[in-house]
């Protein structure tokens, strides 16, 4: 029993209270507005799982022997240092500067709920009630799907035999290493979760992954409300709830999102469909809404709101990493997403700077793929 | 090129199903490009969308799709996913609700439209690859039950073990030191694979005992698992394996003459 909740412990530590804390950290990018608790969790695990791809790649393509445990190894020092960072800063904020707004920007959700009406507070009630019966199912129910028997067993073969995409997934055999997948890390990760919880990666794969991924899509889903209902934000619940009945609903065939949404959570795949793509909706709605006159009450001027859209390319590169940890395909359709957006943001905002931003923000993408194909070709 | 259209086309039809989903996120598209103001919310969420559900069944965009991905064909329909299907609905069935003036009526047409979603849609738990899960792995007990039996303890030298393949899949979820002398790659009829032991296990009606020991004996397989529902030949006992158990309609043999 004992053990067991210290494997819970571990999973919620490592799951949400390190990306918090190092989103804690680098929430300084964020303008006051976007100090939020939910901006903030985004941010630290956009960096966390960065962090993570970058240690995994490394170590993949560089060590023979071992390589997994050398990645936890070095991932794990990273992390400590910038979880402390993350508290160091959180306690100078909240007790030597007694200064809360350093790190949180509480007034914006106070007033929301002092505005709040009582209908709309019961379509959150509601859509919180869809939320919890989606993470219910996701315990309860198993879902088949052949791709597992790749995916989930290199998960696992990372932490049962330290190895990292060099033994194949079906049969056990030695290989070289599976470019085609290797550098979707996400798997890797997953075998980190489980390797400094002591959980199954299996069970971390199929039943503690979507309690992470099934809130985070949806907070990606509120943000993307909040930006477009700016003006009405008594009806971001509804939104929610209309999204969340597509997903949930949204079976009507195998290729759906919202069918690798919930039947696939722990995938690559699905987190490219149903996390990256909105996340780079939402960064580009943040940007359309910064770029004056789009709303009668913006008078800033355009180089003012350019230098506000800084932290969201950050925030897009981030995604960028992301994308390339999740899927290689994420890769290329995400550059061309953000080339299609970029566009848009140009005619709009009518400011050269923008491709400057949208250049630096796939230079995670083209090192991407030039390592992709330098693998490639040399047959490692 | 009308054949490639078509080819999109049938791909956008197996994409959408019944076809709803696709029904409902043009009128939002096109309600949206039509009565918004905001002339970005417009383009991005109203002309955008649609430009891309053009672009998808463009049939130079399959071309180039298929020329630059191995698996083109099989994984074109994933374009649609750069298509913000979700947000567009959501935010037209919002702009559309807040256009109602009498909240009385905008409760009801929320009420209303949540049901449509729901009748219309397909509910992701009631899939046929959906299941009440037996334990926390997601996987059936009794692969785990067969794993439990054969799998070496710790430190000990992992085992190969040939197995039906219905079971294929989960068992190295569960334990990596479990090897398999085939494994879900030959169950994936498309990818047409060749193994020696799937040749004599899988593929006859009647397994030849004979050669199944011969092409498990050379793949190294310490034990056989078999369902009791296949038909054998011969008798895999008299042939000098052992049987170490007999669960959920499954036999798990031992072959002594594997180290």
């Amino acid at each position: 029993m004992i053990s067991i909740v210290g494997e819970v412990v571990k999973l919620i530590f490592w799951l949400f209270c390190a990306p918090f804390l190092i989103g804690v950290l680098f929430n300084f990018i964020l303008p006051k507005e976007k100090k939020s608790l939910g901006v903030t969790f985004l941010l630290g695990v956009l960096i966390y799982l960065a962090c993570f791809e970058v240690i995994a790649i490394y170590c993949m393509t560089t060590i023979m022997y071992s390589a997994f445990a050398y990645c936890v190894k070095y991932f794990l020092i990273l992390a400590w240092i910038l979880i402390a960072l993350g508290i160091a800063r959180a306690f100078y904020a909240l007790y030597v500067k007694k200064d809360r707004s350093l790190i949180f920007n509480t007034e914006a959700l106070g007033e929301l709920k002092k505005q709040a009406k009582l209908e709309t507070k019961i379509y959150w009630l509601i859509f919180f009630a869809l939320v919890i019966f989606q993470l219910v199912m996701a315990l309860v129910m198993a879902s088949f799907d052949g791709d597992d028997a790749y995916y989930v067993v290199e998960s696992l073969l990372a932490q049962q035999a330290d190895v990292m995409n060099t033994i194949l997934p079906y049969t056990g055999n030695s290989t070289s290493l599976d470019i085609r997948h290797a550098l979707a890390v996400i798997t890797m990760w997953i075998g980190f979760i489980a390797k400094v919880s002591g959980v199954h990666a299996t069970i971390v794969s199929h039943s503690v992954i979507p309690l992470l991924f099934i809130p985070l899509v949806y907070l990606v889903y509120v943000e993307i409300g909040k930006a477009l209902l700016k003006s009405r934000q008594d009806m971001v619940p509804v939104f929610m709830i209309i999204v969340s009945f597509l997903m949930m609903f949204g079976n009507v065939s195998h290729y759906t999102p919202a069918t690798f949404f919930l039947m696939r959570t722990w995938q690559g795949k699905a987190m490219v469909g149903n996390l990256v793509f909105p996340l780079i909706f939402w960064i580009f709605l943040e940007m359309y809404g910064s770029v004056r006159g789009s709303n009668n009450e913006e008078p800033a001027s355009v180089d003012k709101t350019a230098a506000k859209r800084g932290y969201l390319w950050i925030m897009l590169a981030l995604v960028n990493m992301l994308s390339g940890m999740c899927s290689a395909m994420g890769v290329i359709f995400g550059t061309g997403l953000i080339a299609l957006l970029t566009l848009l943001l140009l005619v709009f905002s009518r400011n050269f700077k923008v491709i400057i931003g949208a250049a630096l923000s796939v230079v995670p993408n083209l090192v991407y793929l030039a390592l992709y194909f330098s693998i490639w070709t040399s047959g490692m | 090129m009308y054949g490639i259209f078509m080819e999109c086309f049938v791909a956008l039809k197996l994409y959408g199903g019944n076809g709803v989903l696709l029904l409902m996120f043009v009128a939002a598209a096109l309600f949206i490009t039509f009565c918004e103001k905001d002339i970005k919310k417009k383009i991005v969420l109203g002309i955008l969308p649609l430009v891309i559900l053009v672009g998808f069944l463009f049939p130079v965009t399959k071309i180039v799709y298929v020329a630059l991905f191995d698996d083109g064909s099989d994984t074109y329909y994933r374009i649609l996913w750069l298509i913000p299907m979700y947000i567009v609905i959501g935010y037209g069935a919002c702009k559309a609700l807040m256009g109602i003036k009498r909240e009385a009526v905008r409760r009801g047409i929320f009420a209303l439209m949540v049901l449509v979603i729901a009748v219309t849609g397909s509910f992701v738990y009631a899939n046929q690859y959906m299941s009440v899960a037996e334990n926390l792995y997601h996987i059936p007990q009794n692969i785990i039950d067969i794993c439990d039996v054969i799998a070496p303890d710790e430190g000990e030298p992992r085992v190969r073990a040939a197995f039906p393949s219905e079971l294929v899949h989960f068992v190295r979820q569960y334990n990596t030191n479990i090897l398999m002398p085939y494994g879900r790659e030959m169950v994936v009829t498309q990818w047409d694979y060749y193994n020696a032991v799937y040749e004599v296990m899988e593929k006859p009606e009647v397994i030849d005992a004979k050669a199944l020991l011969e092409a498990t004996r050379q793949t190294k397989c310490h034990y056989i698992v078999l369902s009791d529902s296949r038909k054998i030949n011969g008798n895999l006992s008299e042939m000098g394996l052992t049987v170490v158990e007999n669960m959920h309609g499954y036999t798990i043999y031992s072959d002594p003459e594997v180290q």
